[in-house]
C-alpha cells in the first residue's frame, strides 16, 4: 500500500462525491455527497501525513478537525433542509432558485 | 522645545484651541488668539534679547528628522538676516489681531485662520531646511486665501483666486529648483545650510536656469515687476488686518527668499541676473509710484507705494554692498512698521466713512486731530522724512547701490519725489482745505484703534532716530553675505 | 569752553520743548506752554551769545566733538565691514554767525506770535512747531555730519510745511504748503545724490573728513564739479534760486511771523549756509563756482524785477529775500565767502524786522493787499520808524548794515567779473525802488480804505519790542562786525585772512547814488495821492508787465511739470491695468480657460464616451449572461465551479 494507492481511493470519493453532489436532486442526497467529498480530503490528509511526515501529526489532527467541523455542518445543513422542506413543500433542488441574481 | 519652536508653533496651538471652543464665545476666541499671539511675541523679545550680535552663524538651531527617506528635517535657526523678520512677523500679526477686534462675522474661522497665517509666515524665515520652508511657504497660502475669500470687499472673491493662482505659480516653479538642486547635490540634501556651500558643484547654466526658477517664485511674492498685477487688487480687496500682514510681512517673504537662497546659494546665476534684478529694481521704484500717484482710492495708493518700497530693497540688494544688504533688511522692517500702520490708518477712514475715495474727503484734520496726525507720521515716514523710519533704510539702499550702478541709481532717486507728491497730494485732499460738511458726525480713534496703531507710530519715531537697536542685529550677518560674493 | 561743550545741546533743547508743547496740556488759546518754548529759545540764545563771546575771545576754533550714533555693514574695496557712523557737533566760524541769527530772530519772532497768534485755537501747537522749526534749524546748522545735516535740511522743509500750512482750513495754505515742501524736494534730490557721490568716494560723512580728502587733492574736479552742482541744486531749492523759487511767494500764506523767521531769516538761508558749509568742494570745482555765482546774479534780478509789480505786502518782501539770497550766492561764487555770510547776518536782522512790520500793518488791517493801504504812519508810528529803517537798510543807505555787506559784495563780485557786477548793481538800484515803493504805498499818501485805516492801531508791546530790537540791529550790526574786520577772522579763521584788494572808490558811491535817484524815481510815482505816471508806464508796457506778473511764467512751466507727471502716472496706471493685468495675467488666463474649455471637449468626447461605451457594454454583456447562466440553481453552480476546476486541473497537467 503505497501514498498513490491511498490518492487514487481519496480520489475516486472524491469524484463519486462530485458525481452525487451534481447529479442527486434530493438536498440530502447532496448534503451526503459533500460528506464523501469531505472524507476524500480526510483520507488525503492522513495519507499525506503517513507517508511524508511520519514524526509529525499535523495531518492527523487536521482530519479530526474537519471531521468535527463537517458535522457541525451537517447539523446545519440539516436544518436548512428543514426550513427550505417547511417552505416550499419540496426536498428537490431544481424547485427553488432563490440565488438567482 | 526651542524658543523658535515655540514662536512659530504657539499661534497654531492657539488655533487649535480655538477649534475646541464654541463660535458663541467670541471673547474666549479673541483672548485665545491674543494670548497665544502675544506669548509668541514676548519670547519674540526674548528672541531678540539673546541672540548674540557678534556672530554670522545660525542661533537656536533645532535639528530633528522629519522624512527620513527624503533627507528632509525639521530644521530652524535665525541668523542676523532671519531674526528681524521673525520679531516683526510677531509684532506685526499681534497688532493685526488688536485690529481685528472689530470683525463681526465667522469669528472663529477668522482668528483660526489667522493664526495658522501667523505660524506658516514665522516658519518661513526660520525654516533652513528646503521641505520646510517650502511647506511653511504655501501654509501662508492657505489662510490668505479664506482671509480675502471670506471676509474681504466686493470683489473678494476674485481678488483671493488672483492672488491664490499667482503665488501658486510662483511657488511651483519655486519647487522645480528646491528639486533641481537636491538631485544635483551629491549626497542628496535639502538642508539650506549645505546647499549654501554646495555651488561649486553646479555649473553656470545649471545655476541660471534654478534662479530663474527661484526668481518666479520669489518675484511674485516681492512683488517685482512684471508679477506684480495681484497685489493692489488683493490689498483692497482684503480686510484691513489682512492687508498690513499681507505687505507687512508677505511681501518681505519674497526679498528674504532672494537674499538667502537666490544670492547665497546660486552666485552664478546671480551675477548672470544682476543688471536684469537693478532694471526691475529701478522699475519697480518708479513705475509704483507712478501708479500710486494715479490712484484714487488711499488703499490702492498705499499697495502701490508698496510696489514703490519693495523696489527699494531690490535696488539695495542689486548694490552687492553690505550697505545696500543693511538698507534692504532694515528697509523690510521699516516697510512692514509703516505700511502697516498706513494700512490700519486708511482702514480706520474706511470702517467710518465707507469709502475710501481721496476726493470725497476734504478739511478733516480739524474734526479728527489725532487721526490726521497719525495718518500724516505714517505718510511722512513712509515718504522717506529724516527722523521717520523710512529714510534710513531708504539712503542705505541707495548709497549700498550708487557705487555698482551710478546712473540707475540716479533716476530712481525721481521715485522719492513721486513718493512725497502723492502722499502729500492725498494729505491735502483729505486732511486740509474746508472742511467737507458732510463727514461732521466722523469720530476721532477710539481705543482699539489707537491700541494697535500708537506702538507703530512710535516704533517709527524710535527705529528714525536711533536705528541701531535693529541694524546691529543684522550687521554682522550682512557682513558675512556680503564678503561672499566674488 | 562750557559753552562751546554744551553746544550739542542747542538742538536738543528746542526740541524737547516742542514735544512738551505739544503733547502736554490741553489745547486752549490761552494756554501758558508757549513760554516754555520761549525760554528754551532763550537758554539757546545765551548759549549761542556764549559762543560768539568765546570764539571773539579767541577760543580755539572750529570745535568738533562726536559720538556714535549707528553702524551699518560697508563694503570699500571688496572687503566688507561695520562702519560707525558718528553724530556730533561741528562750530566754526559761519556756525558761530548762523547759530546767533537763528537763536535770535527764533527769540524775537516767538515773543512778537504772543500777540500775533493770540486767541488762535491752535495757539498751543504754533508754538510746538516753531520751537520744532528752531530744534532743526539748529541741528542743521552746528553738526558735524552731512547726512545729520541732510536730515535736518528736509525736517526743516517739514517745519516749514506744518507752518505755511498752518492755516490749513483754506486751500490756498494747504496748496502752498505742498508747493514748497514738493520745489525744495526737487532740488533736494539733487543733494541726495551729491551726499552718496561724497560717501563712495570719502567714505564718510564728516565735514572735516571731507574737507581733509579735497584739500589732499584725491577728489577729481569732474568728481568735485558734479557734488558741488548736486549740492547747489539742494541749495538752490532751499534758498529759492531760480528757477526753484517759485515756491517762496506763495510760501507767504502762513502766518507772517513764520514768514519772517523761516522765509526769510533762517530756513531760506540755509541754502547759502549749506554752500558756505561745503566751500571746499565747491572752490575745488571752477565751473560750479561760476554756476553759483550767475545763478545768483539771474535770480537777484529776475526777483528784484518781479517786486516791482506785485501788491502784496509780503510778496514783494518775499521777492526781495529771493533776490537778497541771489546777492549771496553771488557772492559765494564770486570767491567772496565773507562776503555772502556778511549779507546773510545783516540781511537776517532787517529783513526779519520788515517781516515783522508787514505783520504788525495786517494785524492791524487785516488784508495783504497795499492797493488798501496808505496813510498808516499817522496811525502806527513806531511800524513805520521801523520799517522805514529796514527799508533804508535794505536798499543800502550809507552806515546802516545793508550798506556794509551790499558794498563788500558788489567790490568782491566787481574784482571776479564785471559783467556780474552790473547785474547785480542794477538789482541793487532795483531793490531800493521796490522797497520805497512798499514804504511809500504802505504808510505815506492818502488812506485808500477808509473803513480799514480808521480801525489799524498800533500793534502790542510783544510785537512793537521786538521790531525795535531788529531796527536797532539793522543799524548798527554792519558796522560792529566790520569793525576791525571782526567777522571776516572769524569767519575765514586768523590763519588766512582775506587780502583786501582796493576796489576802485567810484564803484560804492556810484552805486550808492543810483540807489539815491531811483528812491526819487520811487518817490515821484508813488509818493503822491494819486499814481497817474505809474499807470501810464504800466500801460506803455503792458506786455512787460505782464510778464512779470505772471512771474515769467516759471510757475506755469512747473505746473506743465506737474501736468506732465500726472500723465504720466495715469499712463503708467493704464499700462499696469490694461496691458500687463489685462494680457499677461487675465490673457494668460483667458487662454488658460480655453485650453481648459478644448481639453473639456476632448473629455467630453472621447475619453468620457470610451469609459462610458465600456462601461455601457459590459451592463449588457453582463446582463445577457446573467440570465443564461445565473438561474439560481445550486447545483448548477456546484458544477460551474467544478468544471472550473477540472479545466484549471488540466491546465496545470499539460503545461
Amino acid at each position: 500500500m503505497t501514498l498513490t494507492h491511498h490518492l487514487l481511493l481519496g480520489a475516486a470519493l472524491f469524484l463519486i462525491g462530485v458525481f452525487g453532489a451534481l447529479t442527486r436532486r434530493n438536498i440530502i442526497g447532496i448534503l451526503m455527497s459533500i460528506e464523501l467529498m469531505f472524507n476524500a480530503a480526510n483520507i488525503n490528509l492522513a495519507a499525506f501525513n503517513h507517508f511524508l511526515h511520519p514524526e509529525g501529526v499535523l495531518g492527523m489532527t487536521t482530519a479530526l478537525f474537519i471531521i468535527t467541523v463537517a458535522a457541525a455542518e451537517v447539523v446545519v445543513g440539516l436544518a436548512l433542509v428543514l426550513a427550505i422542506y417547511r417552505n416550499c413543500e419540496s426536498v428537490y433542488a431544481e424547485d427553488f432558485n432563490l440565488l438567482k441574481g | 522645545m526651542n524658543i523658535l519652536s515655540l514662536i512659530t508653533f504657539l499661534p497654531a496651538a492657539g488655533a487649535l484651541v480655538i477649534l475646541a471652543l464654541p463660535k458663541e464665545r467670541e471673547r474666549a476666541i479673541q483672548a485665545a488668539a491674543l494670548i497665544s499671539s502675544g506669548l509668541s511675541l514676548i519670547l519674540c523679545g526674548a528672541l531678540y534679547v539673546l541672540f548674540n550680535r557678534g556672530t554670522s552663524d545660525m542661533q537656536f538651531v533645532e535639528r530633528i528628522p522629519w522624512i527620513p527617506s527624503l533627507g528632509a528635517q525639521y530644521f530652524l535657526g535665525v541668523d542676523g538676516l532671519s531674526v528681524p523678520l521673525v520679531i516683526l512677523t510677531a509684532l506685526m500679526s499681534f497688532v493685526s489681531l488688536i485690529a481685528s477686534l472689530n470683525i463681526k462675522v465667522r469669528i472663529k474661522e477668522y482668528f483660526f485662520w489667522f493664526l495658522i497665517l501667523e505660524t506658516g509666515m514665522s516658519g518661513v524665515f526660520a525654516a533652513l531646511d528646503m521641505v520646510l520652508f517650502y511647506v511653511f511657504w504655501e501654509i501662508t497660502l492657505v489662510p490668505m486665501y479664506f482671509l480675502i475669500g471670506i471676509w474681504g470687499g466686493p470683489k473678494k472673491e476674485y481678488a483671493a483666486i488672483k492672488f491664490f493662482l499667482y503665488t501658486l505659480t510662483g511657488s511651483v516653479f519655486m519647487l522645480l529648483g528646491i528639486l533641481a538642486v537636491y538631485f544635483n547635490t551629491t549626497p542628496h540634501t535639502f538642508d539650506l545650510l549645505t546647499l549654501l556651500q554646495s555651488h561649486a558643484q553646479w555649473s553656470s547654466r545649471f545655476q541660471i536656469l534654478v534662479f530663474i526658477a527661484f526668481y518666479l517664485g520669489f518675484a511674485v511674492k516681492v512683488p517685482a515687476f512684471p508679477f506684480h498685477t495681484w497685489l493692489p487688487l488683493a490689498h483692497v480687496e482684503a480686510p484691513t488686518a489682512v492687508s498690513v500682514v499681507l505687505a507687512a510681512v508677505l511681501l518681505k517673504m519674497g526679498v528674504y527668499g532672494i537674499m538667502r537662497i537666490s544670492y547665497g546659494m546660486l552666485p552664478l546665476g546671480f551675477s548672470w541676473f544682476l543688471p536684469i534684478l537693478i532694471a526691475i529694481a529701478v522699475i519697480n521704484i518708479i513705475y509704483g509710484a507712478l501708479c500710486a500717484m494715479a490712484q484714487t482710492d488711499m488703499k490702492k495708493m498705499v499697495a502701490y507705494s508698496s510696489i514703490n518700497h519693495m523696489g527699494y530693497c531690490l535696488l539695495g540688494i542689486a548694490g552687492l554692498t553690505a550697505t545696500g544688504f543693511a538698507g534692504a533688511s532694515f528697509e523690510m522692517i521699516n516697510h512692514g512698521i509703516i505700511t502697516g500702520a498706513l494700512f490700519l490708518l486708511v482702514g480706520v477712514i474706511y470702517d467710518r466713512a465707507h469709502t475710501r475715495d481721496i476726493s470725497a474727503f476734504g478739511g478733516l484734520a480739524a474734526k479728527l486731530p489725532v487721526y490726521a496726525g497719525l495718518m500724516s507720521l505714517a505718510c511722512f515716514a513712509s515718504l522717506g522724512l529724516p527722523g521717520l523710519a523710512g529714510f534710513i533704510s531708504e539712503f542705505l539702499c541707495f548709497l549700498g547701490a550708487f557705487a555698482r550702478w551710478k546712473v540707475c541709481t540716479a533716476v530712481s532717486v525721481i521715485g522719492i519725489l513721486v513718493t512725497a507728491a502723492f502722499f502729500l497730494r492725498m494729505l491735502e485732499k483729505v486732511f486740509l482745505g474746508p472742511f467737507n460738511e458732510k463727514w461732521s458726525a466722523l469720530t476721532d480713534l477710539d481705543a482699539r484703534e489707537l491700541c494697535a496703531i500708537v506702538p507703530l507710530a512710535a516704533l517709527t519715531i524710535v527705529l528714525g532716530v536711533y536705528p541701531r537697536p535693529a541694524l546691529d542685529l543684522m550687521n554682522t550677518t550682512l557682513v558675512h553675505m556680503a564678503g561672499l560674493f566674488k | 569752553m562750557t559753552m562751546l561743550e554744551h553746544a550739542y545741546l542747542i538742538a536738543l533743547i528746542p526740541l524737547a520743548a516742542s514735544f512738551l508743547i505739544l503733547f502736554g496740556g490741553k489745547e486752549d488759546p490761552h494756554s501758558p506752554l508757549p513760554f516754555v518754548g520761549i525760554a528754551a529759545i532763550g537758554w539757546c540764545l545765551v548759549e549761542s551769545l556764549g559762543i560768539l563771546y568765546a570764539a571773539i575771545s579767541g577760543a580755539a576754533l572750529p570745535y568738533a566733538q562726536d559720538w556714535s550714533w549707528f553702524s551699518f555693514g560697508m563694503t570699500a574695496a571688496n572687503r566688507p565691514f561695520v562702519y560707525d557712523m558718528p553724530i556730533g557737533v561741528l562750530i566754526d566760524g559761519p556756525a558761530v554767525f548762523m547759530l546767533v541769527v537763528v537763536t535770535l530772530v527764533s527769540f524775537l519772532v516767538q515773543i512778537y506770535s504772543l500777540s500775533y497768534m493770540h486767541g488762535d485755537a491752535r495757539f498751543k501747537r504754533y508754538y510746538a512747531y516753531l520751537s520744532f522749526f528752531t530744534a532743526s534749524m539748529l541741528g542743521l546748522v552746528v553738526s558735524s555730519n552731512l547726512l545729520v545735516t541732510f536730515c535736518c535740511w528736509e525736517l526743516v522743509g517739514f517745519s516749514s510745511y506744518i507752518l505755511i500750512g498752518f492755516w490749513f482750513e483754506r486751500s490756498e495754505p494747504a496748496y502752498a504748503a505742498k508747493k514748497a515742501f514738493l520745489t525744495t524736494k526737487l532740488g533736494d534730490l539733487g543733494l541726495y545724490l551729491a551726499l552718496l557721490f561724497i560717501f563712495v568716494l570719502v567714505g564718510s560723512f564728516q565735514i572735516p573728513q571731507i574737507a581733509q580728502f579735497v584739500s589732499r587733492g584725491y577728489m577729481s574736479t569732474a568728481a568735485a564739479t558734479l557734488i558741488a552742482l548736486g549740492i547747489l541744486c539742494g541749495a538752490a531749492g532751499k534758498s529759492a534760486q531760480a528757477p526753484l523759487f517759485i515756491w517762496l511767494p506763495d510760501a507767504m500764506e502762513g502766518p507772517t511771523p513764520v514768514s519772517a523767521l523761516i522765509h526769510a531769516a533762517t530756513m531760506v538761508a540755509a541754502g547759502v549756509y549749506l554752500v558756505a558749509r561745503c566751500y571746499f568742494i565747491f572752490t575745488a570745482a571752477p565751473i560750479a563756482m561760476e554756476t553759483v555765482a550767475w545763478l545768483g546774479a539771474l535770480t537777484a534780478f529776475l526777483a528784484a524785477t518781479m517786486a516791482i509789480v506785485c501788491t502784496d505786502i509780503k510778496r514783494v518782501l518775499a521777492f526781495s529775500t529771493v533776490s537778497q539770497l541771489g546777492f549771496m550766492m553771488c557772492a559765494l561764487g564770486a570767491w567772496g565767502l565773507t562776503a555772502g555770510l556778511f549779507h546773510l547776518t545783516t540781511h537776517a536782522a532787517f529783513k526779519a524786522l520788515l517781516f515783522l512790520c508787514a505783520g504788525s500793518v495786517i494785524h492791524a488791517v487785516h488784508t495783504n493787499d497795499m492797493r488798501q493801504m496808505g496813510g498808516l504812519s499817522k496811525k502806527m508810528p513806531l511800524t513805520f520808524l521801523t520799517t522805514f529803517i529796514g527799508t533804508c537798510a535794505i536798499s543800502g543807505i550809507p552806515l546802516l548794515s545793508g550798506w556794509y555787506s551790499k558794498d563788500m559784495i558788489l567790490e568782491r563780485v566787481y574784482e571776479h567779473d564785471p559783467r556780474l557786477f552790473i547785474i547785480l548793481a542794477i538789482t541793487a538800484t532795483l531793490t531800493a525802488f521796490y522797497m520805497f515803493r512798499l514804504l511809500f504805498l504802505t504808510f505815506l499818501g492818502t488812506e485808500r480804505d477808509k473803513d480799514k485805516h480808521a480801525h489799524a492801531h498800533e500793534s502790542p508791546w510783544p510785537m512793537t519790542v521786538p521790531l525795535v530790537v531788529l531796527a536797532l540791529l539793522s543799524i548798527f550790526a554792519g558796522a560792529l562786525l566790520d569793525h576791525h574786520h571782526l567777522f571776516e577772522s572769524l569767519v575765514t579763521g586768523p590763519v588766512s585772512p582775506e587780502i583786501p584788494h582796493p576796489a576802485p572808490p567810484w564803484l560804492g558811491w556810484s552805486v550808492t547814488a543810483a540807489v539815491a535817484a531811483s528812491i526819487v524815481a520811487a518817490a515821484k510815482l508813488y509818493g503822491g495821492p494819486h499814481f497817474e505816471t505809474a499807470q501810464r508806464l504800466k500801460a506803455a508796457w503792458a506786455p512787460l508787465f505782464h510778464l512779470l506778473d505772471r512771474r515769467y511764467y516759471l510757475d506755469d512751466i512747473f505746473l506743465g511739470l506737474v501736468d506732465l507727471g500726472d500723465r504720466a502716472a495715469r499712463l503708467a496706471f493704464w499700462i499696469d491695468s490694461e496691458v500687463i493685468d489685462a494680457i499677461f495675467v487675465d490673457g494668460w488666463g483667458a487662454v488658460a480657460r480655453l485650453a481648459a474649455k478644448l481639453s473639456h471637449l476632448f473629455d467630453d468626447l472621447c475619453i468620457d464616451r470610451t469609459v462610458d461605451g465600456t462601461g455601457g457594454l459590459s451592463v449588457t454583456v453582463g446582463g445577457a449572461l446573467r440570465s443564461l447562466v445565473a438561474r439560481g440553481l445550486a447545483q448548477e453552480y456546484l458544477m460551474y465551479a467544478a468544471v472550473g476546476m477540472s479545466v484549471l486541473a488540466a491546465l496545470t497537467w499539460f503545461r
